[in-house]
């Protein structure tokens, strides 16, 4: 008897283990994702940033890269990321590789987002949106720090699923999934001391007197009908008047995009 | 003498009833007899309008200690079985009686796989070697037959939703309903004993009415019984309230079709139309755990045992862990197969 309990015991603290993060120990010589030339964070933040750029990239084979600047000269944020892109060829796994790039514009107050690669085909322009929609709070209030961070995070979380799911899925929620198994669990255990003192086995039929029960006479008198209209709300898309969808770059890379104001 | 003992015609031991068999047995050298065969020494006996103090043993002699309650019990110094006819007869004459079916031993074991299967119940608590007592209890009942008429109005809608180009309309039909029901419940049971627990008593339901018999007191011989601490007309606003969940869910059950129904007026005109005097079989289990007494109690026809058992904490926070752990991971699964990733 013991042993069986002991072995549910073990399955469960093994399923608990499981499912906490695996820590992944970082050699030094991390790669340089982090370009900062608007300033907008200490050489420390900048330090942690970059080394957990590269821990989190390389759970995704992707290198999640920030670049702040204060202003682009003639062009969009778009054709300048793609430049960017096209000319310091980052990627995880080769030059020109698996890249997802935030790019913050001060004087513009620009948030752009640009996936290559794998990270076109996980970070589509509508889990962009969704991660720039997370990111702008705290840019606008000028917390860059927790930004960024967020950025990386999430696009790590995204690209955890499959393409073409819901990231953002309640089901696919590890505090929902706990919340809920605990609620199976105490609901059943609530049913079963609830039922281990016997329960009532009679029904509203078990002293009926069927034979002479019934019902003698019923009215179903029709009044009016009522009609209430409700107007459908269609999707318009998301965030702060941003724009969403793809390109090419000059040098013929293909990518996923996101971009709005801050 | 009001006090009615059943002596073997062969060798003058006590003679009780046996449940296995349904008849009157002498437990020295075995004879049967038939309950409906033998006159019942009741029906003979004229009573003076007494209240009588004491009831000797018409074995030994020795005074019977009963409780006021008591109608039927066994003398405490020598075992023999003896009925208090007086507190069976005029206005507690019950009707008709179930006799148990469930013998001692029987009801030792049925207790025993009882607690085997509880769940939540403490390891130790489940060998069930600590029983400190069963009695035998006929516990007194009313069954009620109780005559109803319902007349309920009320208004009930009938809601459908459909979309015409950018619009979502939501139809409501509302309609007047009216029913008029006639709702008949017979032998409806309601406990008359103060000392028991309502509760626990209608857990016990149900009793097979087929075994009803006709009251007889050697079906008591053996047994411990009781007289009602409380008449049928004290009991009859329990009945009516026993009841009250089952007509409301047949008048729902009436009304289908609707997606909402709100009844405006609801009349429930209810006539007794009878109320028996019955006695029903009950063990009681006493059970020693930790220093705590628990009582059982057991019907003395189906076996169903009701009364709260110890929970062992260990069991529960086991129980708690496997299930939560299988629920944890089929959600995982599930989402895996979603596409969610699996951790
Ligand atoms: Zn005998
Ligand atoms: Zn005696």
């Amino acid at each position: 008897m013991r042993r069986r309990y002991a072995l549910w015991m073990v399955l469960f603290l093994l399923t608990v283990c499981w499912m906490m993060p695996t820590g992944i120990v970082n050699a030094d010589g991390d790669k340089q994702l982090i370009f900062d030339d608007a300033n907008l964070l200490s050489s420390e933040e900048r330090n942690e940033l970059n080394a957990m750029a590269n821990k989190y990239g390389a759970e995704r084979e992707t290198d999640f890269m920030i670049l702040t600047v204060d202003r682009v000269e003639n062009v969009s944020v778009k054709q300048w990321t793609e430049d960017f892109y096209d000319e310091y060829a980052p990627g995880y796994d080769k030059p020109h590789g698996n890249t997802a790039i935030l790019t913050i514009v001060m004087d513009s107050n620009d948030v752009h987002l640009e996936g290559y690669y794998k990270a076109e085909k996980y970070l589509d322009p509508g889990r962009l949106d969704k991660i720039r929609s997370k990111i702008t709070p705290a840019l606008s209030r000028g917390d860059y720090k927790q930004a960024f961070e967020k950025y990386i995070k999430t696009a790590h979380r995204y690209m955890g699923f499959e393409p073409d799911r819901n990231p953002d899925n309640i089901l696919f929620n590890i505090w929902f999934q706990l919340g809920t198994a605990a609620a199976i669990g105490a609901v059943a255990i609530g049913i079963m001391a609830y039922r281990s003192g016997g329960r009532v086995t009679v029904n509203s039929r078990t002293y009926a007197d069927d034979s002479t029960s019934g019902i003698l006479d019923q009215q179903d008198r029709y009044i009016r009908t009522t009609v209430t209209k409700r107007k459908i709300e269609r999707n318009t898309g998301s965030g702060s008047g941003g724009g969403s969808g793809g390109g090419v770059t000059r040098g013929g890379h293909s990518h996923s995009s996101s971009s709005g104001k801050f | 003498m009001p006090v009615i003992e059943y002596k073997c015609p062969n060798c003058g031991s006590s003679m009780v009833f046996d449940g296995d068999t349904g008849k009157l047995t002498c437990p020295s050298c075995g004879r049967t007899d038939n309950i409906e065969e033998i006159p019942d020494p009741l029906k003979q006996q004229v009573f003076i309008e007494d209240e009588v103090k004491e009831y000797h043993c018409t074995s030994c002699g020795a005074v019977l200690v009963t409780e006021p309650e008591t109608s039927a019990t066994t003398c405490s110094f020598c075992g023999s079985a003896v009925v208090l006819s007086d507190r069976l007869s005029g206005e507690l004459a019950p009707a008709m009686v179930i006799p148990f079916s469930i013998t001692k031993e029987e009801a030792i074991q049925a207790f025993k796989k009882w607690c085997r299967n509880g769940l939540l119940t403490p390891s130790d608590f489940m060998t069930a070697d600590r029983i400190k007592g069963i009695t035998g209890m006929y516990v007194p009942f009313w069954l009620y037959d109780l005559h109803n008429r319902v007349e309920v109005h009320g208004h009930g809608t009938k809601v459908s939703t459909y979309t015409r180009g950018d619009y979502e309309y939501t139809e409501t039909q509302h309609f007047d309903i009216y029913r008029k029901i006639r709702l008949n419940y017979v032998k409806v049971p309601i406990d008359a004993s103060e000392k028991m627990n309502d509760e626990v008593m209608d857990k016990l339901e149900p009793f097979p009415y087929q075994q009803l018999k006709d009251f007889k007191t050697p079906y008591l011989a053996g047994y411990i019984a009781e007289k009602y601490s409380y008449n049928d007309e004290q009991l009859y606003p329990r009945a009516k309230d026993k009841i009250q969940s089952f007509i409301d869910s047949y008048i729902s059950s009436a009304v289908s079709g609707y997606t909402t129904v709100n009844f405006t007026h609801k009349q429930i005109d209810t006539t007794l139309k009878q109320a028996d005097y019955v006695l029903l079989p009950v063990w009681m289990v006493h059970y020693d755990y930790n220093k705590m007494e628990h009582t059982f109690a057991m019907n003395g026809q189906t076996g169903k045992v009701v009364g709260k058992p110890p929970i062992s904490k260990a069991k529960v926070a086991a129980w708690f862990a496997g299930i939560s752990g299988v629920s944890l991971l089929s959600l995982k699964l599930i989402s895996w197969t979603m596409g969610g990733g699996f951790l």
